[in-house]
Parts: C-alpha cells; sequence; structure tokens
C-alpha cells in the first residue's frame, strides 16, 4: 500500500473551511447539527470501505464522529465496541511525534477529548453507573493534571480550553448526581465550582433549581437574588449570556418562586415577558403552558405547546416538553389515542434521529390501530 | 385506577394527580467543537490556537441562529453548564405516585363530553372516602353547570389535606341530562392508599433524643423541626458545631447545607437539651408518667411541596420513686470546737406503708481517715416507726474536734425490718470555731 503522503499540517495553514482539518469534515459536522446520525454512520462506513481516510487525524476523527452517533442513538454497546477497538487513549500511537514524517514539527496527543468524554460516560448508559462514575472522577483528574503541566509551560490558550473541559465535566458529573438523586453531592460540587471563579448567573440559577427541586425554597431564593444582583452589575460579555438571555434567565428564576408560591398567575406573567423578549425561550412556553394547567386551563395549556411546535419546531422538540404535552392529552381527552398518533406522525418527520419516540406513549396495537 | 362506567355514558371523568412538577434532568452527549474537530492538545501550538477560534465560534454561531434550522441545540455545548443537562424544564407529575400523612392531595378533574352530542343539567360532585368520613370536595348542586357541547369539557381542581391513614377513595359523580332527555347518573372512583412517611423514635435522660426516619420514596428536606415542650418543661435544640466555619462569601450566603433525609430508611437525628422550666416544678414531679412534650415536623419535597406531622406526647423515663427522704433542717449557726452541737433532722416516708424502725449513724467514708465530726454519745441513734406518708423530726447531737471548715458526713439511715441501708445523705460542711 502507499505510503501517505504528508497531509498539510491543519495548524499552519491558512483554514480555509473544516475540511483542512479532516477529510470531508464540514459534510460530518453539517449532518451531525441537523441531527442525522443515521448518516454519519454511512457516511463513515463508506469512507472507511473506500480508504478515504487517510492519515491517523483522519481515522481518529471520523471514529469520534462514529462513537457519538451510536450514542445519540442509544447504540450504546457499538459505542463502546467502537472504543474499545483502539489502544488506551495515551498510547504514542495516537501522538503527533510518532509520525514525524506526516507532522513535521507537531507533538502531543491527537484523540479527540469528546472521545474521552463519552467513553467515560459509557458505562453509565450501559447500567454499570459505578464504573461511569470512577471515570468521570479519573477524567477530572487527567484534566486537572492536564492544567498544571500547560500552566507550567505558559501555554495559556490551552490552559483555557481545558479549564472548560474541567468545567463541563464537573457540569456533567453534577447532572449524573442530580439523576440519581444524590442532591448533598450535588450541592457540594457546585460549590466547588462556583468557589473555583466558574461562577457565573447560569450556575448559580442552577444551584437555586437544585434547592428548589430538595425543597429548600428560603435557599433558591437567595441564589436567585445573587443572579439578580450579578445582573445589575453587568459587565457585558462575561458571562457566555446576551442581555436578552440574561433578563430572561432572571425573569424565569422569578417565575419559579411565584410557581411554588402557588402564584401561578404572577409566573405566567414573567414568563410572558420572556416570550415576548424572545420567542425562541422554549423553558419559559414549557413552564407556562404548565402554570395554565395548575391555573384549571388545560385547552390554554395545551395551545401553548402546540403552537411552539408549530412555530419553532427545531428548538421547541424536545422529549420533556413532548412529554408534557401528551399528558395533558391524556387528561384532556378520553379518546387520547388519535391525537397522540397524530402528533408521533408529525415527529417522525420532523424529528433528529436522536429524538427518543418513547416518550409520547403512543401504544401500537397488534391490529395496527 | 378508575372503575369503568356501565352502560353508554356520553360524560366521562379524566383525572390526573396534581402534584408540584419537578425539573428534568438528563446530562446529555453534546460538546463543544473543539473537542471534536481537533487533537486534544491541539491548542498547545500558537499557531493553532490563533487560527482555529474563529472557524469554531462560526460552528456556534450557526447552531445558536434560531433562524438556521437545525438542531445544533442538542449537540453543541453552548454554555458549560449545558453539560448538566438541568434546563429548568418542569416535567408534570408523571404517575400518581405514593401519597402520605400530612401532605396535601391535589387533582386535577376534567369531565368530558366525548359523544357527539350536548348534555344539559349536570350536577357534578367530588368526595373523599376514606374508613372513617366522607369529605365533599366540590358540589355544583346549587349551580348546575348548564351545558357541556359535544367534544367539550369541565374542569375543576380539587384539594384536600391527608389526615387519615389508609384506603382512600376519590369519587367523582356527574348527575346530567343527555340528549335524549334522559337522565344519567355516573359514577367513577379512583382509589389511592396514605401512608405513613415517618416514625419518630425518642431515647431520654435530661436529654431527648429524636430519631427521624424517612419511610418515603422521597428525599425529604426538614424545613421545620421543632419540640414543643410540656407546661413545666423548657427545652433548647442542641447543634453540632458547622464543619465548614470558613466559608467563602461568595458561597456562604447563598448556600447554607439543607437537611435533607435520604429516601427509604433514612434518618436524621435532633438533640434537645431539657429543664424543669422554674425550680420550684422539681417538687412537683408527678408519679409515673412524664410527659416532656410533642415534635412538630414540617418537610419539604420536589419544589417545596410540603407536608407536617405532629407527634403523639412523648413520655420521659418514669420517675423513680425515693421511699424514705432524710433532711437536715437546721445546724447551728455558731460550732465550737469540741463542744456539743445539735443538728435538727427530718425523715419523711413516701411510701404507702409503715417503714422502720431505723437506725441513724454517721458511716466512715474509708477506713483509714479520722472524722472530725462525730456523734456525741451513742454512735447509733435509734429512731422508732414512721407511718406511711408521715414524716419523723429528730436531733442529732454532734462534736467538731477540728477547727475551720469541716463536713457532716455519711448520715445513713438504716431500716431495721427490711434490713435496708439508704444512701448516705451528701456532706453538709460547718464552720468549726474556737472557744
Amino acid at each position: 500500500m502507499e505510503e501517505p503522503s504528508p497531509t498539510p499540517d491543519p495548524p499552519t495553514n491558512q483554514l480555509g473551511s473544516l475540511n483542512d482539518l479532516a477529510h470531508e469534515l464540514a459534510s460530518l459536522e453539517d449532518l451531525a447539527t441537523r441531527g442525522s446520525w443515521r448518516s454519519i454512520l454511512d457516511k463513515v462506513s463508506r469512507a472507511r470501505s473506500l480508504n478515504l481516510l487517510t492519515s491517523p487525524h483522519d481515522h481518529l476523527i471520523y471514529l469520534s464522529y462514529n462513537v457519538l452517533a451510536f450514542s445519540k442513538l442509544r447504540r450504546f454497546s457499538e459505542a463502546s465496541n467502537e472504543i474499545d477497538t483502539l489502544d488506551d487513549f495515551n498510547s504514542s500511537y495516537y501522538k503527533y511525534e510518532t509520525y514525524p514524517r506526516l507532522y513535521p514539527n507537531r507533538s502531543g496527543s491527537m484523540i479527540p477529548f469528546s472521545l474521552r468524554f463519552i467513553h467515560a460516560q459509557l458505562p453509565i448508559k450501559l447500567g454499570n453507573r459505578q464504573e461511569g462514575l470512577d471515570r468521570c472522577y479519573l477524567l477530572l483528574k487527567f484534566i486537572r493534571e492536564k492544567i498544571k503541566e500547560k500552566e507550567s509551560h505558559d501555554l495559556h490558550d490551552s490552559v483555557r480550553i481545558w479549564k472548560r473541559r474541567e468545567n463541563s465535566v464537573l457540569n456533567c458529573l453534577i447532572g449524573h448526581h442530580l439523576g440519581d438523586k444524590e442532591f448533598s453531592l450535588s450541592l457540594d460540587l457546585i460549590k466547588d465550582l462556583i468557589n473555583r471563579d466558574y461562577l457565573d448567573p447560569v450556575l448559580v440559577s442552577k444551584l437555586g433549581y437544585i434547592q428548589m427541586q430538595i425543597g429548600d425554597i428560603e435557599g433558591a431564593k437567595g441564589s436567585f437574588n445573587s443572579v439578580e444582583t450579578m445582573l445589575n452589575e453587568r459587565k457585558s460579555d462575561e458571562y457566555f449570556l446576551s442581555e436578552v438571555q440574561f433578563r430572561n434567565l432572571v425573569n424565569r428564576n422569578k417565575a419559579l418562586v411565584y410557581l411554588v408560591g402557588k402564584d401561578y398567575v404572577s409566573a405566567v406573567r414573567e414568563y410572558e415577558e420572556c416570550i415576548e423578549r424572545d420567542h425562541t425561550d422554549v423553558v419559559a412556553l414549557n413552564n407556562k403552558a404548565l402554570c395554565l394547567m395548575y391555573l384549571r386551563d388545560l385547552s390554554d395549556s395545551i395551545k401553548v405547546l402546540e403552537k411552539a411546535l408549530e412555530r419553532i419546531p427545531t428548538i421547541a422538540l424536545n422529549e420533556t416538553l413532548v412529554i408534557n404535552l401528551c399528558s395533558m392529552y391524556e387528561l384532556a381527552y378520553v379518546n387520547h389515542s388519535e391525537i397522540k398518533r397524530t402528533l408521533s406522525n408529525w415527529i417522525v418527520h420532523v424529528a433528529p434521529d436522536d429524538f427518543d419516540a418513547s416518550c409520547t406513549r403512543v401504544l401500537i396495537s397488534k391490529d395496527g390501530r | 385506577m378508575s372503575t369503568a362506567p356501565q352502560g353508554s355514558h356520553s360524560l366521562a371523568f379524566r383525572v390526573m394527580r396534581l402534584c408540584k412538577p419537578s425539573f428534568h434532568v438528563e446530562p446529555p452527549f453534546r460538546l463543544d467543537p473543539a473537542d471534536l474537530f481537533v487533537g486534544e492538545d491541539n491548542f498547545d501550538d500558537p499557531l493553532a490556537a490563533a487560527n482555529l477560534p474563529p472557524l469554531l465560534s462560526t460552528q456556534l454561531s450557526k447552531s445558536m441562529d434560531s433562524s438556521n434550522l437545525t438542531y445544533g441545540n442538542r449537540f453543541h455545548l453552548h454554555h458549560p453548564s449545558d453539560a448538566m443537562g438541568f434546563s429548568g424544564l418542569l416535567l408534570l407529575p408523571q404517575s400518581f405516585g405514593a401519597i402520605y400523612l400530612g401532605e396535601t392531595f391535589c387533582s386535577y378533574i376534567s369531565i368530558n363530553n366525548s359523544s357527539n352530542v350536548e348534555v344539559r343539567d349536570i350536577i357534578i360532585k367530588a368526595e373523599i372516602q376514606t374508613e372513617r368520613q366522607r369529605i365533599l370536595l366540590l358540589d355544583t348542586s346549587k349551580s348546575p353547570v348548564e351545558s357541556i357541547r359535544a367534544g367539550g369539557r369541565y374542569d375543576f381542581i380539587v384539594e384536600h389535606d391527608v389526615k387519615e391513614l389508609g384506603a382512600h377513595t376519590l369519587v367523582c359523580t356527574a348527575l346530567y341530562i343527555d340528549n335524549d332527555g334522559e337522565r344519567k347518573y355516573l359514577p367513577q372512583f379512583f382509589k389511592f392508599v396514605v401512608a405513613n412517611p415517618l416514625s419518630v423514635r425518642t431515647k431520654e435522660t435530661t436529654y431527648l433524643e429524636a430519631c427521624i426516619e424517612n419511610h418515603t420514596k422521597t428525599n425529604l428536606y426538614m424545613d421545620q423541626v421543632e419540640f414543643e415542650p410540656a407546661p413545666h418543661w423548657s427545652a433548647t435544640v442542641l447543634k453540632p458545631d458547622e464543619l465548614h466555619p470558613a466559608d467563602s462569601s461568595s458561597t456562604g450566603e447563598i448556600f447554607k447545607p439543607p437537611i435533607l433525609i435520604r429516601s427509604g430508611g433514612g434518618i436524621h437525628n435532633y438533640l434537645y437539651q431539657l429543664k424543669f422550666a422554674s425550680p420550684d416544678s422539681a417538687q412537683m414531679k408527678v408519679e409515673g408518667t412524664n410527659i416532656l412534650g410533642k415534635l412538630q415536623i414540617t418537610w419539604r419535597k420536589n419544589l417545596g411541596e410540603p407536608g407536617r406531622l405532629q407527634t403523639q406526647q412523648i413520655l420521659g423515663a418514669p420517675i423513680s420513686r425515693k421511699e424514705i427522704e432524710l433532711q437536715i433542717l437546721e445546724i447551728p449557726s455558731l460550732i465550737n470546737l469540741d463542744k456539743s452541737f445539735s443538728v435538727h433532722l427530718n425523715l419523711t416516708n413516701y411510701t404507702d406503708r409503715e417503714l422502720g424502725p431505723f437506725e441513724v449513724w454517721l458511716s466512715k467514708d474509708s477506713v483509714h481517715e479520722e472524722k472530725n465530726v462525730m456523734i456525741n454519745g451513742l454512735q447509733i441513734m435509734a429512731l422508732p416507726q414512721v407511718g406511711a406518708f408521715g414524716s419523723s423530726d429528730f436531733h442529732l447531737n454532734l462534736i467538731a474536734t477540728k477547727l475551720g471548715i469541716q463536713k457532716i458526713s455519711g448520715v445513713t439511715v438504716f431500716d431495721t425490718i427490711e434490713k435496708k441501708t439508704f444512701d448516705p445523705l451528701p456532706d453538709m460542711e460547718i464552720f468549726v470555731e474556737s472557744d
């Protein structure tokens, strides 16, 4: 077999497009943003069988997309098997310096970080929660060592990226602990994040939601007050949030406090302010619908959700909203299977591949009715 | 859960328990483009660090643009905390769930006309039926619903504070006139069982330790746990020192560790110090039972869903009664060395039978120690019997053989019939002066 010619060293060239980073990366990325994960599997399979991938980094990036696609389609065993085809992530096979002819003057790991991130979480999805959590905490340790290493070499951009990764992994861990109702631990981890100067209004708001979920309403109010203070004192762009997003966050937090106090009318008012400011605020839309239901207005609550799906399908279509709508249908209609089927059929046409259609709870009986 | 109505009805009840919603949480597989397009160490290279970000941010802003009809929001991380999968989206309760004593049962009830004709004059009633009683929640008899059109609905929400354990039935009835002018009656029944959420065990000396155990399926946030002492007691709650006293100010204000009891058997202990409210009441101990007070517990579940319970009267250990009590009533103010002095004592019989005759002496506390205060005269004093609930005064002649502060110690009473030695009187200090 012919030895692959040295690929243009990606970082040193002018990057015209994503395709300079990997073979037809733009197409892969496009499919991913459309949620066409099955097409990604096809594309990767085709590229492999036609030997279109010429360099190690191409293979790794394609493998990452493949693993991601399997994970998105909830085919976790296949994702895991795909990763198992690799050597240890830290092996020299995956270092640029191992291929000096291909990557002259480059060193370091060519493993895309997402592989580590997905690999750490797969055991949880496969039912082996403890193994998954262990991997996540080990990954955290790995990241922190990397940060120290990069800091010692004054690689500031790299440090910034690795710190962002540390942040994501911590947030992911909090999510897993929350899902298993390990609230005290989740609170400790968020406190840790805030203390490490990752203090940010979205994070503090989430602290408030955790406090609310537990029932510590006074604690939640305190958190939300901090967020409002941050808004009033804000220096622009400091927190990844636009002005509109920040204001909506504060309104949504206020709405939750009203909701908990059973003042659903005021909660609806807050959510309407959000929607007026940003018609794509799907959290406000969803939660407003729920408030309407608690106000005995089932018809309007259904309308809010149906309208959201109709007008902004790519933003509003999420499993939680659909579950809420189906619960409302089951309450509103004695013969709710028909209307749920209509919804289900619409979803099939619009939804991305990774949408979990079981949320409609549409039973298909043996005779197809 | 519902029993299907007999015959054909135009109307049907649909019921949904309306406890508080909960937040949806599920960490998604969402990534930053930099973690997918290039190797993880890529940004070590200063050229990459310069060239890549514009490309990456183009990708991100494309996916965040809502006019661009893609599902980038399910794929890219727009904010680091997106990785938590906890956006604040609320989820309706998905099942009836368990219901516990002290909670409020809240339900959405919708009466649907699924036929294609109108019905009129609908009298709707909703009641809760328990073993002991029937509680009316809703009754439209005084103002019946005029009509429900074909495909229409009449909705209401009912609430009931659950105060009984065991089987409950939500009975929904509709009395209406259908299209044929016929009067129809539709009953529907929804059953549920109320369980006990907590058990409280107490242990007491002058401290009361209450152990609260959570029998529910969710974690319970202890909003308020208060001990209400009985009239002649006062109680202070004892808390451990904070484990992390030096919190940084950013978290100290917004973050106070909550008391959360784990579901399915988790426990938390509370400690109270009990004292008699006034010194006099020490004399008023009632024989037998000893009521300490009650615990008031308020808890919260998701989004503050409250529940409250009060325990029954908590009893202390029964007071162990003394049979007899010996007291020194009077000691002379001037006690001279080597001069006899008289001490006035009283012996009280608290039992309901005659006790004695008794002997009184001063016991030696240790073999070698010489007493400086002794009985002057016969070393054993004989006392006659003392009747039931009676008392007897007597005098002991004592003599002190040393100057200064001395002790009258070891005054012991012996019941000659029951052959029982009672605990000696506590030491009493006296001042011995020279002549």
